[in-house]
Formats: C-alpha cells, sequence, structure tokens
C-alpha cells in the first residue's frame, strides 16, 4: 500500500532526497489507535470497554449497530447514541431469544388478541387500537435484564453486552388497563401472560417453541403498562416489535414483549420455561450471590418481574477517544435512569470515587425517561485521571461500588467510571 | 486533477523503493507545532453500504426483508460439522463465539440445557461430541482468541 502523501512527495521532488528522514516518531504517530480494530474477543477477564467487543453491521431500518448474534438478532447500540435524551428508533437496541422473527405483517389480518378468563374476548384490529381507545404516551426506558453481563467476573453465559443493551423512547398506545376493562378480566384471574408474533422452531412446550412472560394481576407496574404503536412519535421498527409493544415502564425489557399478539387472562401461576426456569434471580439484596452457593443448587429464586430496574448512570463524553488538554473546561454529559422513581441526583468525582460534586441535570422527561446529567470539569494536571459518576433515585438508592454476582449475569448497577488521559498544554 | 495524476504516477514509482510510513517532516517541520499530515492508511476498518431506499405499495402488509446474518467462523476439528447442524436448527453458531471463554462445566450445563429444556433433538453421542468439541475450543484454556 502506499503511505506517501501528496504533499510529501512534492516536498522531497523539491528538497530532494535528504529531507526524507523518517523518524521512529513519525511512525509510531501513524500507527495510532484509531486505525486499529478492536479485539475481538475479551478472554475469560471483564470486558473493560463501554460497549461490547462486536463489530457493527447493518440490518433493515437500523443504523450501523453493534452484532452480538445474528439469527436470534441480538444488537447493542454504541454509545454516542446515548448523548441525547431519547434513543433514535434507528439505533435502538435489539434482543431477540429465538430465531423466527417475523419479515413481514399483515396489518389486514393481524388482531390483537385479549384472551383467557375474560367476559369478553377481543379481537382488535391495528387501526381499532387508535381508533376506539385514548392515546396516551410514556417516556420510558428499556433495558435488557442482562445489561453490561461483560462485566461479570467470573464470566456468565448469555447476551454478552457492554452498557449498549438499553435505550429511551416515548411510546404511545393504549393503557394495557383499559384495553383489559374492554374485555373484563373475570374473578380468579391471578396472571396476564403476554406472547409475540415471534417464536423458534422447539417442539411445543419447550423454551425454543416461544417465548411468553407473565405479571401478577395486581402488580402496580401494570398501571403504567401500555400497548405501544408509536416509538418516538413513529411506527416501531421491525425489530423493536411492529406493529405494537407492550410498554412496562420501570420494569426490564424481558416484560416488553415485542410484536404483541396475545394477551391472555390466567387463573394459575404461569409455569413455562421462560417464568419457571429462565429470567430468575437470586432472592437476596441486589439479587447478589456467589458462584459457590450458585452452585449448591440451594439458591433461592424469583422471578426477575419481582424487583424494578435499579438506579443506574453513565458517563457519555467524554469516552477517552480525544486526548484532553490541561487546563481546557471538558463538559462531561452522561444520562441516568431507575426504574424505581425518578433519578433525584447525579454525582460526578474526578478522583476515582474518592469524593463527589453534584452534576447539573437535564430536562425531566418522566420518571421512567433518561435523565440527561453535565458537569464541567477542569483538569488542572496532565496524566492519567479516573472519572467516576453515580445516581441516587427518590427511593434514596444510590448506586454501590461493589460488583454484583449472580449466575444469569443481571441487575449490574455499579458506580461507572471513565479513565482518560490529560495531556501538556504548553 | 491532471497534476494529482502525474504525482500519483511518480509516487508510485517511488513507492516500491521508499515505503515510507508517514510525512516528510522537511515541509511539516516549517510549521510550529505542526507535527504530521497528509497521513493515510489502509480502511482496516472496513466500511458497510448503505441499504438502497424501499419501493413499498399502498397495501396492509409491512416487509423489511431478510435478516442478514454475520458469522464469524466457527474454530476447526472434531465435532464441528455436528456442531453446525444440530445447534444451528435453533441459533447461527455466533452464540458460541460471542461467549467469553467457559468452563467445560459450563458448556457441558449449556448443551443438556439445549437438550432438556430448549428441546434440541440431539442424540446423546452427538451431544457428547459436542460437548466435546466446545471444551476442546472454547475454554479459558484452550481459547486464545
Amino acid at each position: 500500500m502506499m503511505h506517501l502523501s501528496r504533499r510529501s512527495l512534492l516536498a522531497w521532488l523539491g528538497s530532494g532526497a535528504a529531507g526524507l528522514a523518517f523518524s521512529a516518531q513519525a511512525r509510531a504517530q501513524v500507527a495510532s489507535q484509531a486505525t486499529t480494530p478492536l479485539p475481538s474477543f475479551t478472554g475469560p477477564g471483564v470486558n473493560p470497554y463501554w460497549n461490547g467487543v462486536n463489530p457493527f453491521v447493518s440490518y433493515p431500518q437500523k443504523l450501523p449497530l453493534l452484532r452480538m448474534t445474528d439469527r436470534g438478532i441480538q444488537l447493542e447500540t454504541p454509545r454516542p447514541y446515548f448523548l441525547a435524551p431519547f434513543t433514535p428508533n434507528a439505533a435502538f437496541y435489539v434482543r431477540y431469544h429465538l430465531d423466527l422473527i417475523p419479515n413481514a405483517v399483515d396489518l389486514s389480518t393481524w388482531r390483537l388478541n385479549v384472551e383467557g378468563n375474560v367476559a369478553r374476548p377481543l379481537q382488535l384490529g391495528f387501526d381499532e387500537l387508535a381508533k376506539n381507545f385514548k392515546a396516551v404516551s410514556v417516556a420510558a426506558v428499556n433495558q435488557c435484564s442482562g445489561n453490561s453481563r461483560s462485566r461479570f467476573q467470573p464470566r456468565v453465559p448469555g447476551a454478552q453486552w457492554g452498557n449498549g443493551g438499553m435505550g429511551n423512547a416515548r411510546w404511545t398506545g393504549v393503557r394495557l388497563r383499559e384495553l383489559l376493562a374492554s374485555a373484563g378480566i373475570k374473578p380468579g384471574t391471578v396472571q396476564l401472560q403476554f406472547q409475540g408474533l415471534d417464536r423458534g422452531p422447539g417442539p411445543q412446550g419447550k423454551g425454543a417453541d416461544a417465548v411468553m412472560k407473565s405479571l401478577d394481576l395486581t402488580d402496580p407496574a401494570l398501571d403504567d403498562a401500555i400497548v405501544a404503536y408509536l416509538m418516538n412519535d413513529e411506527p416501531l421498527p421491525m425489530l423493536n416489535g411492529f406493529p405494537v409493544r407492550l410498554i412496562v415502564p420501570g420494569k426490564f425489557g424481558v416484560y416488553w414483549t415485542k410484536h404483541l399478539t396475545w394477551i391472555r387472562a390466567l387463573t394459575t401461576e404461569d409455569t413455562n420455561y421462560w417464568m419457571a426456569a429462565a429470567y430468575r434471580i437470586p432472592d437476596t439484596p441486589r439479587a447478589d450471590t456467589t458462584p459457590a452457593k450458585a452452585a449448591s443448587g440451594r439458591l433461592k429464586t424469583v422471578p426477575i418481574g419481582h424487583v424494578r430496574m435499579p438506579v443506574r448512570s453513565f458517563i457519555i463524553v467524554p469516552d477517552g477517544s480525544s486526548k484532553l488538554p490541561a487546563g481546557l473546561p471538558v463538559r462531561v454529559q452522561g444520562i441516568a435512569f431507575s426504574g424505581d422513581g425518578p433519578v433525584v441526583k447525579v454525582e460526578f468525582s474526578e478522583d476515582d470515587g474518592r469524593s463527589w460534586l453534584e452534576a447539573t441535570l437535564g430536562a425531566d422527561h418522566g420518571p421512567y425517561s433518561f435523565r440527561t446529567w453535565e458537569h464541567t470539569w477542569k483538569p488542572s494536571r496532565s496524566g492519567k485521571h479516573v472519572i467516576a459518576v453515580r445516581a441516587t433515585d427518590a427511593k434514596d438508592n444510590v448506586q454501590p461500588d461493589a460488583p454484583v454476582w449472580n449466575p444469569g449475569g443481571y441487575l449490574w448497577n455499579r458506580i461507572e467510571r471513565q479513565a482518560l488521559i490529560v495531556g501538556a498544554a504548553s | 486533477m491532471i497534476r494529482k495524476r502525474c504525482v500519483g504516477i511518480i509516487l508510485l514509482a517511488a513507492a516500491g523503493a521508499l515505503a515510507p510510513a508517514s510525512t516528510a517532516l522537511s515541509q511539516a517541520t516549517k510549521i510550529p507545532g505542526l507535527v504530521e499530515e497528509g497521513a493515510y492508511d489502509a480502511g482496516n476498518l472496513g466500511m458497510s453500504m448503505q441499504r438502497a431506499p424501499r419501493n413499498d405499495d399502498a397495501g396492509a402488509v409491512y416487509a423489511v426483508g431478510a435478516w442478514p446474518t454475520y458469522t464469524p467462523p466457527l474454530a476447526d476439528g472434531d465435532g464441528k460439522a455436528l456442531v453446525q447442524s444440530f445447534c444451528g436448527i435453533c441459533h447461527s453458531t455466533t452464540y458460541i463465539t460471542m461467549q467469553p471463554p467457559l468452563p467445560s462445566a459450563s458448556w457441558e450445563h449449556l448443551v443438556d440445557k439445549m437438550i432438556r429444556t430448549f428441546g434440541a433433538p440431539i442424540p446423546r453421542p452427538a451431544a457428547q461430541a459436542i460437548s466435546a468439541y466446545l471444551k476442546t475450543h472454547y475454554t479459558p484454556e484452550t481459547r486464545k482468541e
């Protein structure tokens, strides 16, 4: 390959070969990290990067996202998209469990079914949802239960997310409770089961057949739940659940059934694989346990739907891709959220978490939304700096500085850090 | 344009003999502070193509086309074909390469889980060969990249 620039050659032609004294220093400048691919494999240690170590790939209706798996499809949102409080639909992360994902949906025959222990089973067309029911909107974060799983040590199997298994959108649709009232939920109903069009090739009754998730009828989260036909005021991308998706503000994404097609009133507790075996967490504070206890087989577990998403906050910029000149103010920006009441405080640390200063919060888009934050930081000395952020929610939950461990790789919410190099400015 | 092309030809002739990695400091150092300029390199991070716009009709079918696949190669070795055929019934083998290196016991457990709870129709001898393959290539001791 050719590395000589045009200007260089002109200089060389003008000055003679003596001008071509290429030093090792000049070569080192060219071999910068910016043109070297990230390793695609982290080894058994903690993934040290903000996102997972996967390549950019293109999918229908999507910008290049980070491919975790390609059949079923799991795509991670790259860090820069979290600079805004609302994640663009084209950049919103994707997480499926099984591989029969709809490529085309016919709205002339598709119906949303409300069935089971109800007085009046419903079969609603897409247009009827918008015409016959009041439209409501909520800004809410959808986060994968296993977001940041690649931070676990020892590592656990599962989708190896960095921090990009999350997104925030303004969801518009019909209140779930209004649909339920229309169908007339009968006494004796204990849970509501949700199932979408996506499924797998496995035998009926097994995990690879269909994903079904259930919530208790009395769960207060259902009061805020909606069946959304708009995402950021646009139709949902197919990979985010077209034509409608269940929105359960505050709960992890596994309950936000995509391509929602069946809502079933159950008279007994759901015992399908996706409730009885998968997505279960230790019944301990923060769902924290040890590999030894998990291996003992005596761990008491509950569905992850029993908890709300713990409070988290993130540094989006500076991201370490640029060296920062000493003495220059830097606008540190990020987001915070909690599934358990709004974020009330975000704190910034310039010294690796030893001391904290309150950061400035951005606009309030509601209790379930990302809340942006910022803090102007002026590094005075050159060298390596580690900045950190932590958030507090309305229930006084503060992000801890201790890691969490459970066999499923769920509920990571440790304080986030960013290492930065500050250079001399003179 | 012409001048650029001429320079390019001279450059081609010179590049083979000299192959310098970067810029001529003689020119750059004439401006205080400018350390390097005009350095280009091969696009070794790759590129990805834009999608053409869709030509949808006005009917009630909403289609997005086939999902693309991006499946990295599996390590060569005994059992690879069994892994591709049996595991591939339900998912791409990206589910294997995406994982961190996992201990042998974890791979045993995962193969068992696929059969028992997900319903994978894998006969016992094949399941043993699949476990052996995963343990040979994808544990902390055996997987290095």
